[in-house]
């Protein structure tokens, strides 16, 4: 077998550094819940090696074990030595994805549905039709079952309704009456595909949000932002969708690009890398997590009022691992969910930024595994008394919602509705 | 590995716990060393009765067993060679008492160090051992290689904290030694030979550990010397005087310019050595024993002192010695950490040699660790496939050992012995007595089973 160049130099040198010393078997929540060497950083590093040195080649269960990573880079930050280990295998399921082609389901999903706004809009659609009329049948007739793996009775569960109308069509009339006429800001939305597709009340939160505090949103055409592509290792369709947005989001003149999905921002940082292009920078160096956004750049503050008798509604925070290494990641949030007080009362829960294993499609592809991670939380969550536990990423909200549909007392939400909440009631969307 | 062997396996583990693809198997055929051995199966126990089938079936058709916990060691001891079984204890991860009046925990193989340090912390206890690895080690490797780590200046060694073991024999029996009770002199001290053993006398299967109250507080200062040889001579000062702080970390010079390089922390740039203390205790003994220290070190020359006594400016402290593993490799990409031990009165003259070995073989070769119990860690960074690098790294590995034994100490103080020292064990220990360690493997492993090829 021959050999193979998989990594950049720059990562290569990285990779050398590792010495299998074991420290990111601390830090990796698949270790955790599996106790397998394969699955942690160290163990496919030293497959990697092999795979260079051509000793090894790509079969089956070596494909099998590089899907199993959540790139939450816990290891990456534990590691003495400072190896990018997500990064690293990343790249290695580029090289896979090369050799051995990425597979006719997720084939199907990166180049069909999420590189293309309207198909997308089509799948929600029929997924929407099929939880109301339950008409599974029809849908495999149309081959749509086909494009997501066998968990789909699963991936059902987890997301029992389908909007009738996603977040655009909600807008479609709304957004121009909401013109202002001399606006502090004027900020492009990046919605990502939970908010636009599954969870609309996200966007309309921040829409309410914005327009409240005087910013002017505006909604560029986009996709995926890529990185359910490349996080698989299909560079192909995954750089495709980046450059789409960025020729998109160059187009407009806006002071910040904001976005309510963690993995979407950490995609979009990655962009000017992906692309090797540091003029890209400028564009994304707009972009923000709308968390940071209300309290850092529009230091927002609300008048909750409690009525008579009520009582605060306690909540705590999961910390997305793509949001909380980034400037204010980890505080602003909960400086949000704070100065909604007294109507919540912020209430920290254990293991708050350990990974909840949802990881884009993983908690689809690996719902078990991704289920077993998310156990610790599901308890945390339940011993924190809190009513409602809220995240700043739509797969981890979807994922800590699927574990804790039992616990009929909690709620899942987005830190934004519950700052749109508190906002006064004629500032609020209704949506029918 | 021949199918009916894995039927075997499976019989006794059931599938989940028996691993055979070539890719699973590779993720078990290295520790934290440069050493690679591929395992033809690997086994992953749960219960003391499965490791005792499984060592008897291995005795049965002849085939090594090599024991690992979470394969942190660093000295090759828990790589297959030839083949053979992996058999990886993580699984017995169960912490089973706590016991607040007999101060003792009783804890399966595979619990991990860190989480047995918290549990016990939890409930006012302290365990003190703490290798570096503490937060992926388990307790199990710890007792096969007596684990050290910077505590032990003060507290001493996994042996001094071992009461009692519960072990599968190589030839797969069941037995206990040593019990719940400090005192016990009944028989041989087994608990002792097994601890330390490298995995080459039997698989411990469960461990009683003793434990002592968690001290109150702790204060911590960075101490700098304008000369090394002083820096050596302080510890020996601070001794002397009657006290014994927890750990008394040294670094170099070499290190505190790769640390610089990496973080800017703020250590001196101009001077030989750094000296990290850190005392523990009651609040008034702390202070007076870190007031004490400070002043005992500018008498030895020490160019400047900084104290702190809250967590912050504690954590601000030890950051620069944290990030001393990571920081070395900029000098190249393999590291390889000796930890050859000498008597704290030679300190001056090793590190001495230390830097003329350095100096001789052209190696880059940062002196920090635990100083202060003479376990100096000389690090020699190399390149693993630069060849002509790595003959200058063995010649300088030999002159490290035989100074080393020349002053009165030992090849290794806390990594073990395994497959890296091995050669240089006649040399330590003398003919008779490697005679007399054989003898002892021979006696309780007739069939050569358990961890072959370790230690002599």
């Amino acid at each position: 077998m021959e050999k193979k160049e998989i990594l950049t130099s720059e990562l290569q040198k990285e990779f050398n550094k590792c010495s299998r010393c074991g420290t990111c078997m601390a830090h990796c929540p698949l270790y955790e819940a599996t106790g397998m060497e394969a699955f942690v950083c160290r163990g496919k590093l030293e497959l990697l090696t092999k795979i260079e040195k051509g000793e090894i080649a790509w079969t089956d269960k070596l494909a099998e074990i590089f899907s199993t990573c959540l790139l939450c880079g816990g290891c990456h930050y534990g590691c003495p030595n400072g190896v990018s280990g997500e990064k690293i295998i990343q790249l290695a399921r580029k090289n896979m994805v090369e050799t051995r082609g990425l597979g006719p389901i997720k084939k199907g999903v990166f180049q069909h549905l999420l590189n293309n706004n309207g198909t997308l809009n089509k799948a929600g659609k029929l997924m929407y039709l099929s939880s109301k009329f339950k008409v599974r049948p029809l849908m495999r007739s149309l081959g749509i079952l086909k494009l997501f793996p066998k968990n789909l009775y699963d991936l059902e569960k987890m997301v029992p309704a389908f909007p009738k109308k996603n977040f655009r069509q909600l807008m479609a009339d709304k957004l121009p009456q909401k013109e202002l006429s001399n606006p502090r800001y004027t900020v492009a939305y990046f919605t990502g595909c939970v908010t636009q597709l599954m969870n609309p009340q996200v966007g309309v939160a921040i829409v309410d949000l914005l327009t409240a505090n005087n910013v002017k949103i505006i909604l560029p055409e986009q996709g995926c932002c890529g990185m359910p592509a490349l996080a698989n290792g299909d560079y192909k369709n995954g750089l495709d969708l980046v450059r789409k947005n960025v020729e998109s989001f160059q187009k407009e003149k806006v002071d910040y690009i904001i976005t309510d999905c963690a993995s979407c921002l950490g995609a979009w940082e990655e962009y000017p890398e992906y692309l090797q292009d540091e003029s890209v920078k400028e564009l994304t160096d707009k972009v923000m997590d709308i968390n940071r956004f209300l309290i850092e750049v529009l230091d927002v503050h609300f008048e909750p009022q409690l009525a008579d008798g009520e009582k605060p509604i306690k909540v705590t925070y999961h910390d997305p691992c793509h949001l909380k290494r980034t400037p204010g990641g980890k505080t602003c949030p909960r400086e949000l969910l704070k100065r909604l007080a007294p109507k919540y009362e912020f209430v920290e829960m254990k293991f708050a930024d350990s990974c909840c294993g949802s990881a884009g499609s993983f908690m689809i592809t690996h719902y078990d595994v991704a289920n077993k991670i998310g156990e610790k939380k599901y308890k945390a969550a339940r011993e924190s008394g809190a009513n409602i536990v809220t995240s700043a990423c739509p797969t981890c909200i979807m994922h800590l919602a699927d574990g804790l549909q039992e616990d009929k007392n909690i709620e899942v939400k987005h830190v934004v509705e519950l700052a749109a909440s508190c906002l006064p009631k004629e500032q609020q969307t209704k949506i029918k | 590995m021949d199918r009916k062997h894995i039927d075997y396996f499976i019989s006794v583990l059931g599938k989940d716990n028996v691993l055979v693809t070539e890719e699973e198997r590779i993720c078990y055929s290295y520790d934290g060393t440069f050493n690679r051995g591929l395992p033809d199966v690997v086994l992953m126990p749960e219960k003391t009765e499965e490791v005792a089938k499984i060592m008897k079936y291995a005795n049965e058709i002849k085939v090594p067993v090599f024991p690992r916990g979470a394969g942190t060691g660093l000295s090759g001891g828990s790589v297959p060679q030839d083949g053979g079984i992996a058999l990886v204890l993580s699984r017995m991860n169960q912490i089973k008492e706590i016991s607040r009046e007999d101060l003792l925990v009783v804890a399966g193989p595979g619990v991990v160090t860190g989480k047995l340090h918290k549990a016990v912390e939890e409930e006012g206890l302290f365990y003190p051992p703490d290798p570096a690895s503490s937060a992926v080690c388990t307790i199990g490797g710890n007792i096969a290689e007596n684990a050290g780590g910077p505590r032990a200046f003060k507290y001493g060694v996994t042996r001094d904290y071992v009461l009692g073991l519960e072990v599968v024999t190589p030839t797969g029996d069941i037995m206990r030694t040593g019990g719940k009770t400090v005192k016990n002199v009944t028989g041989y001290d087994l608990t002792r030979l097994l601890t330390g053993s490298e995995g080459t006398l039997g698989v411990v299967t469960e461990v009683i550990l003793r434990l002592v109250p968690k001290p109150q507080t702790k204060s911590t200062a960075l101490i700098a010397f304008d000369k090394l040889v002083d820096a050596a001579r302080a510890i020996g000062s601070i001794v002397a005087n009657g006290i014994i702080p927890v750990t008394i970390e040294l670094m170099d010079d070499t290190t505190i310019h790769c640390v610089e390089a990496n973080n800017k922390i703020g250590l001196p740039l101009d001077v030989e050595a750094v000296l990290l203390i850190e005392v523990d205790g009651k609040a008034e003994q702390v202070k007076s024993d870190i007031e004490d220290i400070a002043e005992i070190c500018r008498k030895e020359g020490a160019s400047s002192v900084e104290v702190a006594t809250d967590k912050a400016g504690m954590d601000r402290l030890w950051k620069g010695r944290r990030a001393v593993s990571a920081s070395v490799l900029q000098l190249g990409p393999t590291k390889i950490s000796e930890d050859a031990t000498i008597p704290r009165s030679q300190i001056p003259a090793m590190v001495v040699k230390l830097k003329e070995i350095a100096k001789k073989y052209d190696i880059p070769m940062p002196i920090y660790g635990h100083a202060g119990d003479g376990n100096m860690h000389p690090n020699i960074v190399a390149d693993k496939d630069n060849p002509e690098e790595m003959a200058r790294v063995k010649k300088a590995t030999d002159e490290i050992f035989e100074a080393a034994l020349a002053l009165g100490g030992t090849l290794s103080g806390e990594h073990g012995i395994g497959l890296m020292k091995k050669d240089y064990m006649e040399m330590a220990y003398g003919k008779v007595g490697v005679d007399y360690l054989k003898a002892i493997k021979k006696a309780v492993d007739p069939n050569n089973i358990l961890n072959p090829g370790k230690v002599f």
